[in-house]
């Protein structure tokens, strides 16, 4: 608990209106979007770096945990207070500071929402290409955080290669600032890889240098449908190896399109293994021929169907039946539990059918889409949070596709982070040395372990 | 609704935070409280006995426009404005609701002659000088808060009620169909030329224009959780327009249209079905129902246009008010940036929540400011009051009209 001096202390570095201490408003600050909760003790709204350093210094002196959020969009419990605490919501320090179109570079606070700077850069021509799911709430800061991907990142890459700088306040209380607006630094050890992915336990990220590049200037899309799955990973491997490098390369299984054509109907193939929604970005004159090449490939590799949005009413309908997936899959069971794992790109199929085996002995609802690039794959459980026999089954068949993933050279987590979600299953993939290095650096940079604490980590001595 | 229907729906909520990019509070506040994701899971602790209906509660669930952007873009379609009025119902019920407003909707709402009464003291206070004088010394400073702001909101009440200025039936010699005109309480009493124009389009469309005694649709009291006093109302107004024989029950109002579209819901029965059938808003009514034809006179301006969100959301109307306003003569019509997204009047929401209605709005004024229209056209009393104060306050140099009042200049005198 915080005592009432400590948050009278809070209250005069931030302000009375940006500290929320009925439960009723702290309850808003439990979650994120996976299914569990923890009630916080308090909730601070700080609007300056230096109200962040106020009272990280304040939870160093006083021991209490602090949980720097942004929106709380994240998938893996990143943001959960699993441990009480302070919950520090960054949203209000949302200034996009400075677009420099000469170096391209946007220097950004934390909570700008990723969406309005995707906004801001395009309407100047440039381009901030990272797209993770929930893109238009979620923050650049909490995208930084958790280095976040998305669908494009199989041409474009993930948060992390587009971060140049950071303005961080350590778990001591220091304001450090490495990188800046530069594209090559080799200046010491490469602390903002370190920052980047450190799911706000290493340090609170207070302001980002990140890279932007030209926008491309048009786009294709096309949907080829693949009677065997095996055929749509080779088709991918085939454009990759024709030197087209498509911007996406989205997958949906039998069970997916099953569930879309079922909620809405689309007139998608019901006798296919696979989906691919694939779609060709750059030069307008480059793309037309882009698209008949990949069309051939597909088709001579086993395609059924390949159709190619002449039309951008054409392109929206091909879409429609992607992003129609995360309604019609909870039309199943209102749970969703979604993992991302990723493997080794030609290890899809291989992949796919160890989660469907899984999915079968745990007698559990499984939907599989993802982003066939970069073989990151979203195995969807599906279930009822309410029948806890399901849950069970739900549990131990995670923790099985995750083996399934490290076995196939594949990673727990392509976008999500680890969070507590996965934190169970981290030495699964780390080994005990490489989970002991991680250990030792949190102990070296947060000594009294005040920041979010009990995430990445499932140890008793930590916490 | 009942408590299973709505722990069903809270089920549903993945807690994928979509509401918040919809969310106009949301967007202004940043505050999780504030948008559905965060009430919902309050909700959901309520049921659980995890929570009291305390103070708290009571202004969080308060705070919500009820314009059903995050429903709209839900992916499990969960109807949030639903369900907080339902919490607000159960506040309402174990709680009450405060003197005043008890008074407004058991009492004077039921009551024309009593609500006549009380708009013609408004009237007074306008005309007389009162208001003048309240203004000029600053006592309204003097109380606090924004009341001196707020008493600008308040409308300049019309002298004689619209619905006292006509006879109940607007007889035509050789009508095409015989309609009814619902004409909300705030036509009746602040805009009376919206109704004389409403009218005045009826009847060149050779229609026969019945404007029965009636009551006010119930949505107030309703969004007060005074479900009870909403129901007195809907039996009113079903019975009031039984008598009136028609096929058509015709509002300007989307606020209104949406509720009467509720009675169905509301009280069950064949009779408020049947009513709720009959309910058409003017636009859709003009686009879809009669062969519309625009006068021929030349109006001479640029139009944008604002959703009201009880008639996009609330009724699925968008194409037709476009529709018409592109047909006009001499409209070029400009479409507006978000033109779907609240206004931030909500009903009383902007007299509760001043300051944060006007960020709201503020967002609505950037976005007409932006579009390059000299006019504003709207279907919605309480959107045309909401942004005409604030074009004013913001000294922008656009016209807020009433869609009708548009169409209207279009015809001869």
């Amino acid at each position: 608990m915080i005592s009432n001096t400590v948050i009278e202390t809070i209250k005069k570095i931030v302000g009375d209106e940006n500290v929320l201490t009925s439960k009723e408003e702290r309850l808003c600050y439990a979650y994120d979007s996976t299914p569990n909760a923890f009630l916080p003790d308090l909730v601070v709204r700080p609007g300056s770096t230096e109200e962040v350093q106020s009272i990280v210094r304040l939870a160093n002196e006083h021991r209490f945990p602090l949980i720097p959020r942004g929106t709380g969009t994240g998938l893996s419990g990143g943001s959960l207070p699993v441990k009480g605490g302070v919950v520090m919501d960054l949203t209000r320090m949302d200034k996009i500071l400075e677009i420099d179109e000469e170096n391209l570079v946007a220097v950004v606070e934390a909570g700008v929402i990723t969406y309005k700077l995707q906004e801001e850069v395009e309407a100047r021509g440039l381009f901030y290409p990272p797209d993770p799911g929930s893109l238009k709430t979620s923050t650049i800061g909490g995208n930084v955080a958790e280095n976040a991907g998305g669908p494009r990142a199989f041409k474009y890459g993930v948060t992390r290669d587009y971060v140049l700088g950071l303005e961080v306040v350590t778990p001591q209380g220091e304001i450090v600032s490495v990188g800046g607006k530069t594209v090559k630094s080799v200046t010491g050890y490469d602390l903002i890889r370190l920052y980047t992915g450190s799911e706000g336990t290493l340090g609170i990220i207070t302001k980002i240098y990140l890279r932007l590049i030209p926008k491309p200037e048009a786009k294709k899309t096309m949907m080829v449908s693949f009677p065997r799955l095996d055929d749509a990973a080779r088709s991918v491997t085939e454009i990759i190896k024709r030197g087209i490098i498509p911007v996406t390369l989205e997958i949906m299984d039998d069970r997916t399109i099953q569930c879309v054509e079922n909620y809405k109907q689309m007139g998608l193939p019901l006798d296919v293994e696979a989906i691919l929604i694939i779609e060709v970005d750059g030069p307008r004159v480059l793309l037309d021929d882009q698209a008949k090449q990949i069309a051939e490939l597909c088709q001579s590799n086993g395609a059924q169907q390949v159709s190619i949005a002449e039309t951008d009413e054409e392109r929206e309908k091909i879409w429609a039946a992607r992003r129609a997936v995360s309604a019609a899959v909870v039309q199943i069971k209102p749970t969703k539990i979604s993992e991302d794992i990723a493997v080794p790109r030609m290890a899809i199929p291989e992949m796919v059918r160890r989660l469907k085996e899984i999915a079968k002995r745990y007698q559990l609802d499984l939907v599989i889409f993802g982003h066939a690039g970069d073989g990151n794959l979203h195995p969807n459980i599906l279930c009822d949070q309410r029948d806890q026999d399901e849950m069970q089954r739900v549990e131990k068949a995670i923790g099985e596709l995750f083996k399934a993933a490290v076995e196939l050279g594949g990673t727990l987590s392509g976008e999500h982070g680890i969070g507590t979600m996965k934190a169970p299953y981290l030495k699964l993939e780390m080994g005990e040395a490489g989970y002991d290095v991680m250990m030792r650096i949190k102990k070296a940079l947060d000594p009294n372990n005040i920041l979010n604490p009990g995430k990445i980590f499932w140890s008793e001595n930590n916490g | 609704m009942d408590k299973q229907t709505i722990k069903e729906y809270l089920n549903r909520c993945s807690k994928c935070g979509g509401c918040m990019a919809a969310c106009p509070l949301f967007g202004e506040t940043r505050m999780e409280p504030l948008v559905a994701r965060g009430k919902l899971f309050l909700i959901k602790n309520y049921l659980d006995g995890n929570l009291d209906l305390s103070k708290k509660m009571k202004e969080l669930m308060s705070l919500c426009l009820l314009c059903k952007a995050c429903t709209d873009q839900c992916p499990n379609s969960i109807p949030v404005d639903q369900l907080v009025l339902s919490i607000r119902q159960e506040i309402a019920q174990h709680k009450g609701i405060s003197f005043v407003k008890k008074n407004i909707f058991q009492h004077f709402l039921q009551n024309n002659g009593r609500l006549n009464t009380a708009a013609k003291m408004a009237y007074l206070y306008q005309r007389s000088g009162l208001q003048w004088l309240v203004r000029k010394s600053g006592v309204l400073g003097l109380l606090g808060g924004d009341l001196a702001k707020k008493e600008k909101l308040l409308p300049e009440m019309a002298k004689v009620p619209f619905r006292s200025q006509l006879p109940q039936l607007i007889s035509l010699s050789n009508p095409q169909m015989r309609v009814a005109y619902y004409t909300g309480c705030v036509t009746n009493y602040v805009f009376p030329n919206t109704g004389h124009a409403v009218v005045n389009i009826l009847k060149n469309h050779s229609l026969e224009v019945v404007i029965p005694e009636q009551w006010c649709c119930g949505i107030p009291a309703l969004a007060s959780g005074d479900e009870a006093s909403a129901v007195e109302l809907a039996k009113k107004n079903i019975k009031a327009f039984q008598e009136a024989g028609v096929d058509y029950i015709i509002t300007d109002c989307a606020s209104c249209g949406s509720m009467l579209h509720e009675y169905g819901d509301l009280i069950g029965g064949s009779d408020a079905r049947f009513f709720a059938d009959k309910v058409v808003d003017l636009s859709q009514f003009l686009a879809e129902v009669v062969d519309f034809v625009p006068g021929d006179k030349e109006i001479g301006c640029e139009v944008t246009y604002h959703d009201p969100c009880h008639l996009n959301r609330g009724q699925g109307v968008r194409e037709a008010p476009r529709k018409l306003i592109k047909s006009l003569p001499g409209v070029v019509f400009r479409e507006m940036k978000e033109a779907d997204r609240c206004c931030g009047a909500a009903g009383s929401f902007n007299l509760t929540y001043y300051d944060l209605a006007n960020k709201v709005g503020h967002r609505k004024v950037c976005n007409i400011k932006d579009s390059g229209a000299s006019v504003v056209a709207t279907e919605c009393p309480s959107c045309i009051m909401q942004i005409g104060h604030l074009l004013a306050m913001e000294q922008v140099p656009v016209e807020v009209t009433h869609l009708a009042e548009l169409i209207s200049k279009s015809y001869k005198e």
